[in-house]
């Protein structure tokens, strides 16, 4: 229990100091703490399913851009709380739906086979647009920088909290049971698939609402941006920087591509890229464990 | 209507399932033989691109020779590749857990650096070279010459890959090796040499798809990437690590798509090709054709 109180202290100041960001800071400062808590809301979500059963999606960006679509219908007509609500559970239905289907596959074959759906539902989303005569919608009126950064930062810490409190159950053990032995989890009699298809569901509501928020921000919905493959591949680049299982990782994996984004994003785009696909590289091969797994180590040494 | 059974979109379906049939070629021998999943792939057959185009612009070498130098030069490029990186995957006992995701994000990070090189080196213009596009009458349809060039090379080179498979002594140790890794390494099979010899081939064969279809498109730092999902389309059709079934495979995709697109929208194409793609993965995640068995 005192482990449990130590994590929610800890979580209180660090969303007591996140909320005067608005009051203190400019625009500028509201936007990098905003992009902060949105990674991280978005890799915890991840972790859940990924990291803890072992099923790598590499198609999380469509619950993102599912959130933000179900926003822009909901536009004008629901308040915008509501709205990010409606997004939360149409993406976690989303992800019942398909969830039973994708999770019998495993592998390479589910890797490949989120990729293509989150592309597949991309798509789907362009023809239905242009169906109906859209061609990128702009969002006027929407709330202002620092309501989306209230939402942002209450999502991230809802997502802090998942994370951690499925980690330390039983629920999140038979994941883990999942992801060392399938056969054996099963054997155990871990109902196998429903595990998995809640996790699934579990990692896609707060994607989901965290799109909602973010489509607001850019007051412009575009399916080939909320859709766009790059945010999956930053989530996964995140969780493996950041390393391991649980809370910390994303964190960690965040705080480092941010300032590396801040640094470099606007100027050096293609520099960016460069040393984000080297630390992809240096960190699979030399550092599997992630920032988390280095840091964790050193405390030990260190007593 | 369309016309479906115009020699028009039948010479485009052929020219697309001989290009698919190269691309996934190279993948699945890769993922075949190390269970690496190589999302570089498209970057290669890029960098075969942009070799044609500047050989062509520089010294107005066509790519039907620069080809050759793709060949080498990617297969080389595949051979340091392996060495300085995949084989460390494949010998971490802790990597080879999860190889597949491990040589996915592993490839992955070489995909970014590659595009983004290119992108900072030859900027991200599109880019294209006039080579051999006057028209060729066959009866009563007509066709660009490049596309028929590139066809009788495709072709040629999957049929060249089946007889290497079926009789060469290498290919035949590469497909012991896919079907069963454990028997090979028993038998003799020098694991490790086939290893490195697959990985450099299926660069080696993603660069000449590059110089070939470089011919027919644009070349972009970022024209790999559709065409490894392409691919990897493909190979989930025919089965990974199935080779034959591979390029049944590309015929099958090409004529979905060629078809489906004449048929439909332009704009239905990505939704026709994900589509057929997930259905594929959800019923019949061992390929379209046959069972268990990898090679045939």
């Amino acid at each position: 229990m005192a482990e449990h109180s130590r994590f929610l202290a800890l979580l209180a100041v660090a969303v007591a100091a996140f909320a005067l960001v608005p009051r203190l800071g400019g625009d500028y400062a509201i936007g990098v703490a905003l992009n902060l808590l949105m990674w991280i809301a978005l890799t915890q979500s991840w972790v859940v399913l990924s990291a803890m059963t072992g099923y790598v999606s590499l198609g999380h960006a469509v619950f993102f851009g599912a959130g933000a679509y179900a926003m822009v219908l909901c536009f004008g007509s629901l308040p915008f709380w509501l709205s990010v609500i409606v997004a939360g559970a149409a993406t976690g239905l989303l992800a019942l739906l398909v969830g039973y289907p994708c999770l019998r596959v495993r592998g390479p074959y589910f890797v490949i086979l989120t990729f293509g759906l989150a592309e597949l539902v991309k798509f789907v989303v362009i023809n239905v647009e242009a169906a109906l005569g859209q061609f990128g919608r702009l969002l006027f009126g929407g709330p202002g920088l620092a309501q989306i950064f209230y939402v942002v930062l209450v999502l991230a810490a809802v997502s802090v909290i998942v994370t951690w409190f499925v980690r330390r159950s039983r629920f999140g053990a038979g994941l883990r049971a999942i992801r060392e032995n399938e056969e054996a989890a099963e054997t155990l009699g871990i109902d196998v698939a429903r595990y998995k298809v809640l996790a699934f569901a579990l990692s896609a509501i707060v994607p989901g609402m965290v799109g909602a928020a973010m489509v607001l921000r850019t007051t412009y919905f575009e399916p080939l941006d909320l859709f766009n493959p790059i945010t999956s591949f930053t989530i996964v680049s995140i969780a493996i920087i950041g390393g391991g299982d649980d809370v910390p990782g994303p964190v960690y994996g965040a705080l480092f591509l941010v300032l590396m984004q801040e640094l470099l994003w606007a100027n050096w785009p293609e520099v960016y890229m460069i040393l984000l696909g080297g630390l992809l590289v240096a960190f699979v091969l030399g550092v599997p464990d992630g920032i988390h797994g280095r840091v964790a180590a050193w405390r030990k040494a260190r007593g | 209507m369309v016309d479906l059974f115009s020699g028009q979109l039948l010479i485009a379906a052929l020219v697309l399932a001989a290009i698919y049939g190269l691309v996934a070629l190279g993948l699945n021998l890769i993922y075949g033989t190390m269970r690496l999943l190589n999302v570089a792939h498209g970057e290669i057959l890029m960098l075969g691109g942009y070799l044609a185009y500047w050989t062509f612009t520089l010294t107005g070498v066509g790519p039907v020779w620069s080809m050759f130098l793709a060949l080498v030069l990617a297969g080389a490029f595949g051979a340091i590749v392996y060495r300085t990186l995949c084989r460390r995957v494949l010998r971490s006992s802790r990597l080879i857990e999860q190889i597949e995701a491990n040589s996915l994000l592993l490839l992955f990070g070489v995909s970014i650096i590659l595009q983004n090189v290119i992108a900072l080196s030859f900027t991200a213009t599109a880019r294209a070279y006039p080579y051999l596009d006057d028209i060729v009458r066959i009866g009563t349809f007509q066709v660009t010459a490049d596309r028929l060039v590139v066809l009788g090379i495709g072709l040629a080179l999957c049929f060249a890959a089946i007889l290497f498979f079926r009789l060469s002594a290498t290919g035949l140790q590469i497909r012991a090796l896919i079907q069963q890794p454990d028997a090979a390494l028993l038998v003799g099979v020098d694991v490790e040499r086939m290893r490195l010899i697959s990985f450099s081939l299926g660069f080696a064969i993603a660069g000449v798809a590059g110089c070939l279809i470089s011919m027919l498109e644009q070349v972009s730092p970022f024209m790999g990437f559709p065409f490894t999902i392409a691919a990897f389309v493909v190979i989930i059709l025919g089965g990974l690590g199935n080779l034959a079934g591979g390029l049944a495979g590309a015929a099958v995709l090409a004529a979905i798509e060629v078809y489906g697109v004449a048929l439909t929208t332009t704009s239905m194409r990505s939704i026709l090709i994900y589509g057929v793609f997930i259905a594929v993965l959800v019923w019949r995640p061992q390929g379209l054709f046959g069972g268990r068995s990898m090679v045939r």
